[in-house]
Parts: structure tokens; sequence; C-alpha cells
């Protein structure tokens, strides 16, 4: 048993150059002899190694000089081999396993992009000093602003009285008037919106307020979203999943052909966005909450959103129905309809 | 495979004997590697990604360990705990370039630029990494780039080639491919590689008329459905079939045209680049690789893979090896049984890494 030969292939160190033979293991030696049964090589089994074997391929066995030995045939493995050796092959055979990985892959994927790596991102920011948020949101705000933001068209009257109603909702929200501020700038860009950054600014469109002009409840009902938005930290969790799922993509699926990338890029920013939509959503249901609790009507809201919808649709005539799954805010319809049906509980 | 008999040629007594000429052979499987692909996943997420090291090395071994030449396979070297050390650094460097970006814009350009300059020198590192890890016949592969060439090559004549609307840009992309290609030498052997910039231009020309043929198809199909379209969307109650199965078509039309598109090309310059190279006395290479064949095989993949949710990617990606070593003859000449090996020190895959997460496959396949 001891004694039996195994035919393959020995490469003589750092070169080229090889030679058809036999293994004969001995004891506690392996020795090597040509077709004309002249020894070749002869090594202890100790200074030898193996590589990890890998299902389909032959095991290599390496001398301590750099010389290899491999058989020819592809599925004999050593004798002398650890238990523990294998351990990874067996696995990648265990059919059990493989069913479980399908199963669970996803699910742990999913955890860790949506559940996990947010609430990280949101407990270390926790951490960092609200000095520190405050310098990246400002910075935020004047790359935007050097990008898409023109200084505000509007009456000093207008931004007073705006201003006044903000601080009277921050007030009744028990809000630091410190973190919330509210800032007007004309934009062609963003046209007629509203966005919020981080630190607790919020930026309203002169074109939105125009828009809203003669409805100062649905202003509110937009601005209330937007603080929504930063009370559920939204933006910190949003960008730290983008960049964590590029991470773990990259990770897993490396070294990906060209279109298969595209594929997966698109469905990884098409999850993105429907992760943003929830994020909506969250913002909507908070800003109708706000509103009921301090006296205003939810619709408002659903007045705000009807008011921006109009206005898109004299700009362009798009049929929304498949352009949904491209999109960053759920549909205004839904969006509308949440509004009006809502019920506080 | 066949080898054919050594046929000497007595005016031409200089010719180097040849040893082999064959196909290159490809004997992995779908199903061991979806075993191998889907277990290291799980491993991988269960121990937060340290297994992927592991892991990567384990589909690399197995890919190259099933491509041989003459009988003989590749081997690849790298050791998981050089990889890891390489994933860590590129994600240190990711997470940091990526908040900073978020948050931080101004100190982002910075560090945008320390970057750019940073490129061509990851970009070797990673060439030198993957040609050393690389091994066949018991000798390793090595890369000899320097940073000089390579900024000239890889920065400033793409760059160069935008102020000249493109038209520099073939010649640009035939300096990259000769670049990368020029400096692999086997163990003592350098390689040979005399790429030719009318082969680009030509390539180019065709993809761009591929293109344009397929975007006045693609032009006509969207006019015809689209007035369908207009037609259903009058009445918006009832969904009509061809509102879920228009944006699913066209999406399916655009994977097609951007795999035609992507296959003509490669194949073109892949072939290209085989015929155009060989070690002296060593080896020749020739590759016939079919664009439509290829263009196929990337398309029925991509499906494939969407389908599938994923799970055909170890079937794609066995199929797309075993059809690129198929289109690949190589003729083994007498000098190829005296090629010493001549690799320095072992060194970390960090710039290997950082180029992947970054996105810049710079793969020699």
């Amino acid at each position: 048993m001891s004694h039996k030969k195994t035919k393959g292939y020995y490469y003589y160190p750092s070169s080229s150059q090889h030679i058809q033979c036999s293994a004969i293991i001995i004891d506690e030696h392996i020795q090597l002899f040509d077709n004309g049964a002249c020894p070749i090589v002869s090594s202890s089994k100790d200074a030898c190694t193996l590589e990890s074997p890998l299902p389909g391929i032959a095991a290599a066995l390496c001398f301590a000089d750099g010389g290899r030995f491999i058989p020819d045939d592809i599925n004999f493995r050593w004798p002398f081999a650890h238990q523990k050796h294998g351990l990874a092959q067996r696995l990648e055979k265990n059919k059990l396993l493989i069913v479980a990985s399908v199963v669970f892959t996803p699910i742990l994927l999913w955890l860790i992009l949506y559940r996990g790596i947010p609430a990280a991102a949101v407990y270390s920011i926790g951490l960092a000093s609200p000095s520190t948020i405050e310098a990246m949101g400002e910075q935020s705000l004047h790359v935007i602003e050097k990008l898409a933001l023109a200084p505000s068209e509007l009456s000093s009257d207008k931004q007073a009285m705006i201003q006044k109603q903000w601080h009277v909702m921050l007030e009744q929200l028990q809000l630091d008037n410190e973190q919330f501020r509210l800032s007007f700038y004309q934009s062609d860009y963003f046209s007629a919106n509203a966005f919020a950054l981080p630190h607790g600014r919020v930026i309203v469109t002169d074109e939105l307020v125009l828009l809203l002009q003669d409805k100062p409840d649905a202003l509110r009902a937009i601005l209330l979203h937007e603080i929504g938005h930063v009370e559920y930290q939204h933006g910190i969790r949003l960008a730290s999943q983008a960049t964590a799922s590029t991470i773990v993509l990259a990770i897993i699926f490396g070294d990906l052909e060209g279109i298969t990338e595209v594929v997966l890029g698109s469905s990884s920013s098409f999850l993105q966005q429907a992760f943003s939509r929830d994020m909506e959503r969250e913002a909507d249901k908070y800003a109708i909450e706000k509103l009921i609790a301090l006296g205003y009507s939810n619709d408002d809201f659903a007045d705000a959103i009807q008011a921006l919808q109009n206005k898109l649709d004299e700009q362009a005539q798009l049929d929304e129905s498949w352009l949904k799954y491209l999109s960053t805010h759920p549909s205004s319809q839904e969006r509308i309809d949440f509004a009006r049906q809502y019920t506080p509980q | 495979m066949e080898p054919t008999s050594p046929s000497v040629d007595p005016t031409q007594t200089k010719l180097p004997q040849i040893i082999s000429q064959s196909r290159v052979e490809f004997s992995g499987k779908a199903s061991e590697f979806f075993g191998i692909w889907t277990v290291n996943i799980l491993l991988s997420i269960l121990t937060l990604g340290i297994y992927s090291a592991w892991a990567k090395v384990r589909t690399y071994r197995y890919f190259y360990s099933h491509t041989r030449i003459d009988g003989h396979s590749f081997d690849y070297l790298a050791t998981p705990i050089q990889i890891l050390k390489g994933r860590i650094l590129a994600v240190v460097v990711f997470i940091t370039y990526s908040l900073v970006i978020q948050f931080f814009p101004a100190f982002g350009i910075l560090l945008a630029v320390a970057l750019f300059f940073a490129m061509p020198w990851i970009i070797n590192q990673g060439l030198r990494f993957n040609m050393r890890m690389t091994r066949h016949r018991n000798v390793r592969f090595a890369f000899a780039g320097n940073y000089g060439e390579a900024f000239l090559n890889f920065v400033v004549l793409p760059i160069a080639s935008i102020f000249t609307l493109y038209l520099l840009l073939p010649y640009a992309l035939k300096r990259i491919d000769q670049y990368m290609h020029e400096n692999i030498s086997f163990g003592n052997k350098p390689i040979n590689v005399n790429l030719q910039g009318e082969k680009y231009y030509i390539a180019a020309l065709i993809t761009i008329g591929v293109t344009i043929g397929g975007l006045v198809i693609f032009g006509i199909f969207l006019g015809l459905t689209g007035t369908a379209i207009g037609l259903g969307a009058v009445d918006a109650e009832n969904i009509h079939p061809s509102t879920i199965l228009f944006p699913i078509l066209i999406g399916a039309l655009y994977v097609a045209f951007l795999t035609l598109v992507s296959a003509v090309y490669q194949s073109i310059i892949r072939n290209h680049i085989f015929n155009s190279s060989e070690f002296e006395d060593v080896a020749s290479f020739k590759s016939d690789l079919k664009a439509i064949e290829y263009a196929l095989l990337l398309f029925t993949n991509a499906l494939a893979i969407i389908f599938t949710l994923g799970l055909a990617y170890p079937w794609a990606k066995i199929r797309a090896a075993r059809l690129l070593c198929a289109a690949t003859e190589v003729t083994i000449y007498s000098g190829a049984l005296a090629i010493i090996d001549t690799t320095e020190e072992q060194q970390s895959s960090f710039a290997e890494e950082a180029a992947n997460v970054f996105d810049i496959d710079i793969s020699l396949t």
C-alpha cells in the first residue's frame, strides 16, 4: 500500500524543465523515479508542502528547493495530508452548504447593506463632534452653491416672513434654532425644490417659494418634510450605504466583465433608489404627523406635492408607470393619497 | 489537442524547433465552480469580508489551474494574506476618499489630485503583482514597467486625445496595450510585442460603424413602439401589457447593443495583440476570436445572470473562459524547455486591490 506508484510530472526548481516520473512513498520519505527507474528526487514528507486542494485539480507536491511534482490523476490525494487540509474543498463540495449559501447569501447581504451598515454609520456619526458635522455640511453647501445655486432674488420682506414662520415652527417642535437654519437660493438646476443638508440647514429655491406663494401651509409641509430628513439622518445613511455597497459588490463580484458590471451596477443603483424612496416616505410621514400635531391639516402636504406635480406636468408629459423604478421619490399620486388618507394612530 | 509533429524545413534550419502547437485547454466545470463560488461568498459574509481574500485565491487558482497549454497548467501564487492586506488598505483608502468627497469636498479635490498622480504607480503595482503571481511550468512571469511611461500612456495621452476630439484615442489605446504587454517577461525571457496603430484605427472605425448601424435600428424600434405606447397611454386606467414589456425590451436591446459593440472592438484588439506577440524561440500565439460569437456569449451571459438573479454567474464565467481559451492557439518552441525563473521578493497586492475597488479594469485577458 505504501509502495504504490503515482505517475506524474516533476518540475525542476525555478526552471521550465520537467520530466515524466513516478512518486513512491516509502515510510517517511517520498521518492521520484524517472521512467528508467533512476531516482531523481528524494525528500522526507515533512520537508514537502501541499497546496490546499481544489475540486478537479491535481494535488501538487512542493519540495523545499522549489521543485514540484504534479500527479497525472486529478483525483489523487496524498495519504499523509492532514485531516484539516482539505476543509475548504469539502465545504465547497457539500451540497447542503451550497443550498444554504444560495438561500442565506441574499438575506445576509440585505441585512448588512440595508440594516447593519446604515445603523453603524448613524452610530459613528453620533460619535463625531457637532462642529465636525457642521463643517461637513457647510462645505457640502459651499460646493453645491458653486455648482448650482445663485443668490436669492426674493424680496427681504418675503424672506423675513418665511423665516418667521420657520422659527415659530421650530419653537413648536422644540428644535434647536441654532442647528436648523433656512436659506433661500435661486436655482435653474433644481427649479422648484427644497433639500436638507445633514447638519440641519434647509435650502429652499426661489422657484418653490413662488410656486407656493398662495399656499403658505403647503410650504410649511415641505419644510417639515426636509426637517424629517435631518431628524432621521437620511443623508448620512444614504451616503454610507452607497459607499458600503460599492465596497461589498467590488469585493464579492470583483472581476466582472464589462457588461455584467453594467447590469449589476445598475441593479445596485435601483436598490439605492428604492432605499431613497423609503426615506422619502419616512420624511413624508414625519411631515404629516407633525402637521397634525401642530394643529394643521395633513392636506397641506398633499397640496404641496400636487402643486409640484402640476409644475412637472407642465414641463414634461411623462408616463410614470414604468419610470417609477428609476425614480428617487415615490410617485406623486402615491404621496398625495398617503397624505390625504392619513389617520393618526 | 493534437500536437503536430515537428516539421523542419531543410532550407530554413535556423527556425527553432516546434515542440507543440495546440489550442489552450480549459477544463473548469460550472457545477464545480458553483459550489466554490456560493460557499465562498457565504463564508466571506459570515467573516465580515475577511474570508474574501481566501475566496479570491481559490477562485483564481481554480481558473489558472484549469487552463493548460500543451498539458501544463498555470498556477496562481498569491497567498490569501497578501490579498487580505491589499484589500484592507484599499478599503481604508476608498472609505477615506468617499467620506472626504462627501463631507469635505474642498479637501476631496486635493485628495483626488493626489490619487490622480498615484494612479500610474497603482496600475504598475497591480500589473507587476499579477504577473509575478502567475506561473507556468514552474517559471513565473514578471512585469517591468516604470512610472514615467505609465504616466505618459495612462494619463497624458488619453487626456491629450480629448483635445484632439478623440482622434488620438485609438493611438492612445494602442500605447496602453503596448505598454501593458511589452513589459511582460516569462522568467528570463522578455516578450516581443509589435502592435500597429492602424489596427486600432480600423477597430475604432468598425466599432463606430456598428454603433451607428445599431443606433439606426434602435431608433426605428423606439419610434415604432413609442407610437404604440402613446396610443396605449390614452386609457390610463387599463395597464396595457406593453407598458411593462416596453422597458424590458428596451433594456434587453440596450444590453445586446452594448455587448455587440464591445465584443466587436475587444475581439479585433485581442486577436491583434495575441497575433503580434511572441516569446522568441519559446512561444508564439494566435487568436481567432469571432466578434459575433463573443457578442452572443456576452449577451447570453448577461441575460442568464439577470434572469437567475446572479445564480448563473459561475456558469457565465466558465463558458467565457472556455471560449477565450478555445480561440487561442499557442505554438511552443524548443526554447521553452530552458527558461529560468528570476523572481524577486514578494510584495503586497494593495495596488491591484486598490485598482479593483476604484474600478479600473486592467486585466490581461
